[in-house]
């Protein structure tokens, strides 16, 4: 029998459940009820056109929690708004954040669904980003309504913040693309202009026209050259400041000339003029650039969600009930309440209630810990299963949180520092090119012929433009990452491909990075007569189903809807019970299922099962290791790189996974701040050095080394501070990263090459006087065509 | 020929004008996201919105116009 597939999110319907919903006329099958909910939603407002338009299907649209609800009027909270929000007059500006749009009709859809709101004054949803900027009067309509009416569409919107740098990096694009258009469109209409004058040279043409037409294209190409071309010539005049020369002195020396020998053409009527070539050479560098540009700036925004991590709200507990408040405006002292699934927003010690905390994000350590009366809390880390009542300890900028990212900030400019490759030679290539163009000029003007020195010369740097070189590197990288992004690797650091190929030692985060980050069932064993391993996973999986806790998670996969338990209960910190087939079944430690703890069967297992008493499974939990890791890892050393592993664990199971990978040097137990130091030991010995990783306390080290590596699982933080992100979740990516890198390396190598070979050949002819400027326009453009066409075949790749 | 002396100018003048639309482009943001702008055509605008209707149907005008 066919399939057959949810209307609203395209997965498998499960064969048990029927929802019907009548859209557009048919009636269609939705595999849960929160994806029924959303359609129900999207037919009300009239906003059917989605489901007609989309290009992809919608993210599976979980029905929203109560508690959820609940955390969302925590932004109502006056103190939380002023933190998150800018007043536009009477109406609040705030940033939102959308996580499950996954195309642009969903971005269509949500500014429908608020503009339907008549407290919503603008909208404006960016499906690239997954931002939304939103302008409405709180006063009408609290925020909690706002976010409540987009998770009624199954889309999660929470409050942003911009970093400074992303508001930067907006304008700058912005700057790029004006720049863009004023170059392009002039270089249209010099070009224009130029054919004229080309047909004139053949066919003749009268002076008045002639001179007419060159003093247009002057007029045309002065915009080029004091707007458009006016990074290189600022980033060229900062060089020669600070005495040293890049590839944008040889560049802007080549503009200038040029420019001012067709001025003084079209101003005295003689020799020639080259505006085109001006205007083309300004177009082409600005394209590159721009592509280049925007890309990082996609990767960049794609992953900088970095105020998402901090706690934004908490609640006040008086003793008898709670008050909303800012997290920011916690001091020492204050109690708080935590409720079962939130972010504990501050350092402190827990007064009272007992649950247990994930805190892997800040230690690494994937275990849940217990918490109990005295225990002390990390702002950061999430409350599994129980409610809390915790007396702050210190703000939160003085939490652990806030030190890591403090550290972060300190290592930002630890980042080891590399001298552009081509820079270097555009160093030697500019010193030879000004010494032999002054020789060429004397040698004509004192000794062959002073008429015609000026026009040596300048084919002599016509000749030798630098196009082709200053091309060469930009176009094999930017084509190397677009090539790597579609293959869902970001890169946000260009640098990163000018590095890899030198790679020579590798730091790897354990948990989250060599292995899983979440339980998954190791060993099960079976002591029931009559149920078989399948069926008591089920009952298993049918009992944790009630429980948030991670160990839960592990059996979700085993799950069955025939397998059904009654009367399911959880006690907080021991396990769960339930009625299966009028037998009292017990699930958690030995303890708790009413077992001996000293009975040899049960004393090494995380998990029993006992049905009425009697023992009937234990099951063992590990977190494992990622599938394609072991043969990763052989392949990795075959290219003679050097392996660590760098983990905040401190158990035997850090020893046992890099005895199991065959990786000697392995560091443990390590603190943030000795990640950063055994990262900066390995770049000081000389390493050029990579750190992959994916928690909160991997992020401060990402700059002290060379390049950073994180996955798309890992926390908005270090993906927001890591040079590459790998976003198939895959550290295979790793191989075809590299891979890559060495591959653009090639391209630049053989770009190089063929631009110092030209030079070499087109030189001596042009100092001889053999190459009219015309030829040397013809050499230069057919140079630079082949290295961006050899560039190009990167993309293929 | 010498017409070209009143037509360039009038050329560039047009120039200017799409240079001058397209920076007005740029500063409302109309290139920041590039896939939502081209699927806005497809949906119909059926003025259901009174609030927020005539921002709406502005914004959706001008993206038709060129």
């Amino acid at each position: 029998m066919l399939q057959q597939r949810c209307f609203h999110c395209h997965e498998p319907v499960p064969a048990a459940v029927d929802f019907h919903y009548d859209v557009l006329g048919q009636s269609q099958v939705f595999c849960c009820a929160g994806c029924q909910a959303v359609a129900e939603t999207i037919v009300a407002q009239g906003l059917t056109d989605y489901y007609k338009f989309r290009s992809k299907a919608a993210a599976k649209a979980n029905a929203v929690p109560e508690e959820l609800k609940a955390q969302l009027h925590s932004y109502d909270s006056a103190d939380v708004l002023q933190d998150l929000s800018q007043s536009v007059g009477d109406a609040q500006r705030i940033e939102l954040s959308v996580s499950g749009m996954s195309c642009a009709a969903c971005a269509w859809l949500i500014e429908r669904q608020l503009q339907q709101n008549p407290a919503v004054q603008r909208v404006s949803v960016n499906s690239g980003t997954a931002r939304c900027e939103l302008i409405w009067y709180p006063q009408q309509a609290p925020l909690s309504q706002i976010l409540g009416a987009v998770s009624q569409l199954g889309y999660q919107a929470s409050p942003f913040v911009a970093d400074q740098e992303e508001q930067h990096f907006q304008q700058e694009l912005n700057a790029y693309l004006k720049r863009l258009a004023v170059s392009g469109i002039m270089t249209m209409q010099v070009m224009m202009l130029a054919f004229g004058l080309y047909f004139g040279e053949f066919s003749g043409i009268e002076a008045q026209y002639e001179g007419y037409l060159r003093w247009v294209s002057l007029l045309l190409t002065l915009p080029v050259m004091a707007y458009s071309a006016l990074p290189f010539s600022s980033s060229a005049w900062r060089a020669l400041k600070a005495r040293e020369l890049n590839m944008d002195v040889p560049i802007t020396l080549a503009l200038y000339y040029t420019f001012a020998a067709s001025l003084y053409a079209t101003v005295f009527d003689t020799g020639e003029v080259y505006f085109e070539s001006v205007c083309m050479f300004v177009f082409l560098l600005q394209l590159g650039k721009f592509f280049e540009f925007r890309a990082r700036k996609q990767a960049r925004d794609a992953t900088s969600n970095l105020l998402k991590v901090m706690p934004v709200s908490a609640t006040l507990w008086d003793g008898s009930q709670g008050s909303p408040t800012s997290a920011r405006r916690l001091k020492s002292g204050d109690h708080i309440l935590v409720k079962a699934g939130e972010i504990i927003p501050a350092d402190g010690v827990v007064q009272s209630g007992i649950s247990s905390a994930d805190e892997s994000m800040l230690t690494g350590e994937y275990k849940a810990v217990a918490k109990q009366p005295g225990d002390a809390v990390l702002a950061g880390s999430i409350n599994h299963d129980g409610i809390l009542v915790v007396q702050v300890r210190s703000a939160l900028t003085e939490s652990r949180l806030g030190q890591i990212i403090a550290l972060q900030q300190q290592t930002l400019h630890q980042k080891p520092a590399l001298l552009e490759k081509t820079d270097r030679i555009a160093r030697f290539f500019v010193q030879r090119l000004l010494i032999i163009a002054t020789l060429t000029f004397s040698a004509w003007y004192f000794w062959i012929d002073p008429d015609r020195a000026f026009w040596v010369t300048l084919s002599v740097l016509v000749a030798t433009c630098p196009c082709a070189l200053s091309l060469a590197t930009p176009t094999a990288i930017t084509c190397a990452l677009a090539q790597l992004n579609r293959q869902g690797i970001l890169i946000k650091n260009q640098q990163v491909l000018d590095v890899l190929p030198q790679l020579s030692k590798i730091f790897f985060d354990k948990t989250g990075t060599l292995t899983q980050g979440r339980f998954s069932l190791s060993e099960v064993r079976v002591y029931h007569n009559a149920l078989g391993k399948t069926e008591l996973l089920a009952l298993m999986a049918a009992l944790e189903q009630q429980s948030e806790h991670p160990i839960a998670r592990a059996f979700a996969p085993y799950y069955q809807q025939a397998v059904a338990a009654e009367q399911v209960s959880l006690t907080v910190g021991a396990g769960l019970s339930g009625v299966y087939q009028q037998q009292q079944v017990r699930l958690g430690s030995a303890a708790f299922c009413g077992l001996v703890p000293t009975d040899p069967r049960v004393a090494d297992a995380q998990v029993c099962l006992s049905i009425a008493g009697e023992l009937a499974a234990t099951v063992q939990l590990s977190d494992q290791l990622r599938a394609e890791v072991p043969a990763l890892m052989q392949r990795l050393q075959a290219l003679r790189l050097k392996l660590a592993i760098l983990t905040g664990d401190a158990s035997a199971a850090a020893a046992a996974v890099a005895t199991q990978l065959h990786i000697s040097e392995l560091w443990q137990g390590c603190s943030p701040e000795q990640k950063v130091s055994a990262i900066s030991q390995a770049v000081k010995a000389g390493e050029k050095v990579l750190m992959v990783g994916d928690g909160i306390n991997d992020s401060p080290c990402f700059h002290a080394a060379h390049v950073s590596v994180a996955l798309d699982s890992g926390t908005e933080l270090s993906k927001n501070q890591a040079d590459v992100v790998l976003l198939h979740n895959n550290l295979q990516q790793l191989e075809t990263l590299i891979a890559g890198a060495r591959r653009a390396k090639r391209v630049v190598r053989q770009n190089l090459w063929w631009a110092a070979l030209y030079n070499l050949v087109i030189i001596p002819l042009a100092v001889c006087g053999f190459v009219s400027p015309y030829v040397a326009v013809i050499g230069m453009s057919c140079s630079s065509l082949l290295v961006v066409s050899n560039s190009l075949r990167l993309l293929k790749a | 020929m010498s017409i070209i002396y009143v037509l360039i100018p009038i050329a560039i003048l047009f120039v200017l004008i799409g240079i001058a639309i397209f920076f007005w482009a740029v500063r409302s943001k109309q290139f920041d996201d590039l896939d939502k702008e081209g699927f806005s055509i497809l949906f119909n605008e059926k003025a259901k919105t009174p609030p927020a209707g005539n921002d709406a149907s502005h914004e959706a005008g001008t993206s038709r116009e060129p």
